[in-house]
């Protein structure tokens, strides 16, 4: 199988599994405890169904849509994700290379791989910062300063990961970061050479926002729960980040509400906007997918702050029935990731390309030529 | 396995399924994306169960009913299909006259591989035409023009393929029309032979009914995607689809409405029915299934328009469901397409058949005489 013949994620899916060595494909592919939420994620979706119009006159479909005052030529982009660099040895440089050819958004990650400072000078199109609230406030503020200086234009708190979800794929695999090998683990190396070779010679494996402040930035193995139930502030609360969000003073978002009250509470504190998402099912299994709770949370907050739905999303089609139940714009990680592992930059941009055609072609078959034309009025829910 | 082995859909697909190359067998059998909307257009017909009333003195009940101005034996017909010589050589010829012997619709594709004039003469059953709108606006005044001259009794617009549908089969097995070799696809090529010889030694493979108008319907190796994407007209309006309606001043179906606000445009326009269709999940996945949409649009236009379920039926019991929340007939496609890749015209009579035994036998079990008793209080959902 190659790249030419992925089609979809699902096919992207299967050559980042022949590509990687096992532990860090199922430190991609997995999630919490029993995996439940993680397939909700995706499975909810289908319980909507799409009414198309017809004879529309739809030749010319316009996909822009506009967050945190940047106007991006997709309606959904990339989230920040951990580590990419052990995914392929391009790491958020072919993301946010990518990103930038379809003028959409690209999220980097407290835990990147390639500096703020490199990335902003690779990368002109408009780029989130993800923010991990450590215990040394030093280091908090260090971060937001780099992120300020290398002009990212939003700042994203995280605040579904205070404490490690169980991940039992990486206690299985003995996944740490960077990669620590056992005999299982070994093998997998082994038999993945590609992988190797590139890994060991493509420059030194860092987390360049950490490694001035903390052992767990450098070559020590760590396992990311372990960074996260032991780096990070078990206290943070409403009050930090209502100062991380004065602090950083411009567009500013939390990534990981769930619940309507906290929703509000988001607006309250001066955010721009929130990120609907359970982490991609990898933290509190049992969580509702952000599909599911979307459209309450558009009804609480919609008209005030930029909801973006983030988790699951798979297809043009869940795009279209997010945003038609009001979201400003979707997020994935899993649907750039497996096609990073898989091809690097020319793998990603063919994820995000077939996307865009995908959803070209659904807004045409729905008879829609703009974003804000999709309204809850082209869905029926199954049980409704 | 043989056609009298055949008693259900899943024994035609079966035999298909041997009988067809590969790449043939995927674009009748696939749908769009992740199929969920093609799963889901049978699976809707599940949600609902019939209620059967005893003791009704049925006799011989009358499957009859009134479509188009016309009056056809079975309440179900063939929908229109694309290029159906590819799965087997007589083609439109075969499904033609099998409708014809069993009293109901055959339908004509655009992009059928015989034209319209060759199935008017060898069929003088009920025919209805099924238009795609070109780009080159000549080439639809043509095909109403020919429609009328020989006979056809109805015709439908399909309005739900502006762009082509994401069938991933097609992209996995390099289907084109004619078929194009590539190493995956001559393997199944190979391992098919006879309907290889069958293909090679009948007439020539041609998109019949464009062929004189656009290069492409004749022998240039294109997927249908592209096709579609490059000749259809995706500017496609309401205002189109009144022309057609008035250059053909006939009894006229769009194919493909969903939407109740669609539904009763449908009427304003002067259609006599709508095709209440998704294409059998070949366009956009996530699309409604027409039997789950069918209660909404019966109570907005039922009565004012004739309204036909087209997707998803394998089964009489399914068009006794959708008779009964509304619809005035049904139409399918894959079943009977299966059943003419498995045997030809005896393929398809044999499906018909069963349909129509089927029907009848469940009418008698619901304690139905005729159609028209067929109505709401018969179904009792979950
Ligand atoms: C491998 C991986 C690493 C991730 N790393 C981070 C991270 O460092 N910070 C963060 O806020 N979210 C992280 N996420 C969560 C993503 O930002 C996003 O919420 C999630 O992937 C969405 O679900 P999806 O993968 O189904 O699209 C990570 C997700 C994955 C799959
Ligand atoms: C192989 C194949 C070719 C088709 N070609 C056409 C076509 O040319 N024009 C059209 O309007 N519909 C076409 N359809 C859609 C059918 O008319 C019909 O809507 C669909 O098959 C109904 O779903 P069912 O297959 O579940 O019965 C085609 C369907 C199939 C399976």
């Amino acid at each position: 199988m190659r790249l030419k013949d992925c089609h979809n994620f699902n096919d992207f899916r299967t050559l980042a599994k022949k590509k990687l060595p096992s532990p860090i494909f199922h430190y991609i592919d997995g999630a919490a405890d029993d995996e439940v939420t993680y397939k909700r994620n995706t499975s909810a979706f289908n319980d909507v169904d799409l009414v198309p119009n017809v004879l529309r006159g739809v030749e010319k479909v316009d996909l822009s849509t506009t967050i945190f005052g940047q106007k991006l030529d997709l309606p959904f982009y990339c989230s920040p994700t951990a580590l990419q660099r052990l995914f392929h040895y391009q790491g958020e440089r072919a993301v946010g290379k990518a990103a930038q050819k379809f003028n959409t958004m690209f999220g980097v990650s407290s835990l990147a791989t390639v500096s703020a400072e490199e990335i902003s000078s690779l990368v002109s199109t408009p780029k989130l910062f993800q923010f991990y609230y450590h215990k040394d406030k030093g280091l908090n503020d260090a971060i937001l300063e780099r992120a300020k200086a290398a002009k990212f234009d939003v700042m994203a708190l995280t605040v579904d990961t205070i404490t490690g979800g169980n991940r039992e794929r990486d206690l299985r695999t003995g996944f740490t970061s960077p990669p620590k090998l056992t005999l299982e683990s070994l093998i997998s190396f082994a038999i993945k050479p590609m992988w190797g070779i590139n890994y060991v010679t493509r420059g030194k494996f860092e987390l360049p926002h950490l490694q001035d402040h903390v052992k767990e930035g450098t070559s020590t193995a760590t396992s990311v729960g372990n960074y996260f139930s032991t780096m990070l502030d078990q206290s943070m609360n409403w009050k930090d980040a209502e100062n991380l969000c004065a602090k950083w003073g411009g567009h500013f978002a939390l990534k990981g509400i769930m619940s309507v009250e906290d929703a509000k509470r988001a607006v309250d504190i001066g955010c721009t906007g929130i990120m609907v998402s359970n982490h991609g099912g990898r933290q509190l299994d049992g969580a509702r997918s952000p599909f599911d709770q979307l459209a309450e949370i558009v009804d609480a907050v919609g008209d005030k702050i930029d909801v973006i739905c983030e988790g699951g999303i798979q297809r043009g089609t869940h795009i279209l029935k997010a945003l038609s139940i009001g979201a400003k714009a979707c997020a994935g990680g899993r649907l750039y990731l497996y096609a990073l592992a898989a091809a690097g930059q020319i793998g990603v941009e063919k994820a995000l390309g077939q996307l865009r055609t995908e959803l070209e072609r659904d807004m045409k078959l729905m008879g829609c030529t703009k974003i804000s034309e999709l309204s809850r009025k082209n869905l029926r829910f199954r049980n409704a | 396995m043989s056609l009298n082995d055949c008693y259900n859909f899943e024994d035609f697909r079966k035999l298909a399924k041997k009988k067809l190359p590969a790449p043939i067998f995927h674009y009748i059998d696939g749908g769009a994306d992740d199929e969920t909307t093609l799963k889901r257009n049978t699976e809707s017909f599940l949600k609902c169960d019939l209620v059967p009333n005893i003791l009704a003195s049925v006799g011989e009940p009358d499957l009859s009913t009134s479509v188009f101005g016309q009056k056809i034996d079975m309440p179900i017909f063939l929908s229109p299909t694309a290029m159906q010589r590819l799965y087997h050589y007589d083609g439109d010829k075969a499904s033609a006259r099998a409708a014809e012997k069993f009293g109901t619709f055959y339908s004509m594709s655009t992009m059928a591989t015989s034209s319209i004039e060759e199935i008017a003469n060898i069929s003088g059953g009920p025919k209805l035409f099924q238009l795609y709108i070109h780009k080159d606006q000549g080439l639809t005044d043509n095909l109403i023009e020919r429609c009328k001259n020989s006979g056809f009794k109805a015709m439908c617009l399909t309005v739900d393929t502006v762009v082509a549908g994401n069938r991933e089969r097609d992209h996995r097995w390099g289907f084109t029309t004619p078929p194009k070799l590539t190493l995956k696809s001559i393997l199944s090529f190979a391992m098919h032979p006879k309907w290889a010889y069958n293909y090679f030694t009948h007439e020539k493979f041609e998109l019949a009914n464009v062929s004189h108008w656009t290069k492409k319907g004749s022998s240039i190796a294109k997927g249908v995607m592209e096709y579609i994407n490059e000749q259809y007209d995706p500017a496609m309006s309401w205002k189109d689809a009144e022309y057609v309606v008035k250059k053909w001043g006939g009894p006229f179906a769009l194919k493909g409405v969903m939407s109740v606000e669609d539904a009763k445009r449908a009427v304003d326009i002067g259609a006599s029915a709508i095709m209440l269709s998704n294409h059998g999940g070949r366009q956009l996945d996530g699309s409604r299934s027409p039997f789950d949409q069918l209660p909404a649009i019966a109570d907005a236009v039922g009565g004012k328009i004739e309204i036909i379920l087209d997707g998803g039926i394998r089964r009489g019991t399914h068009v006794l469901k959708a008779l009964s929340l509304g619809a005035t007939a049904c139409s399918f496609g894959k079943a009977f397409l299966f059943a003419l890749g498995a045997g030809g015209q005896k393929g398809v009579e044999q499906i018909l058949k069963r349909m129509r035994d089927e029907i009848k036998r469940d009418m008698i079990l619901l304690g139905c005489k005729s159609i028209k008793e067929l109505n709401k209080t018969k179904i009792a959902y979950r």
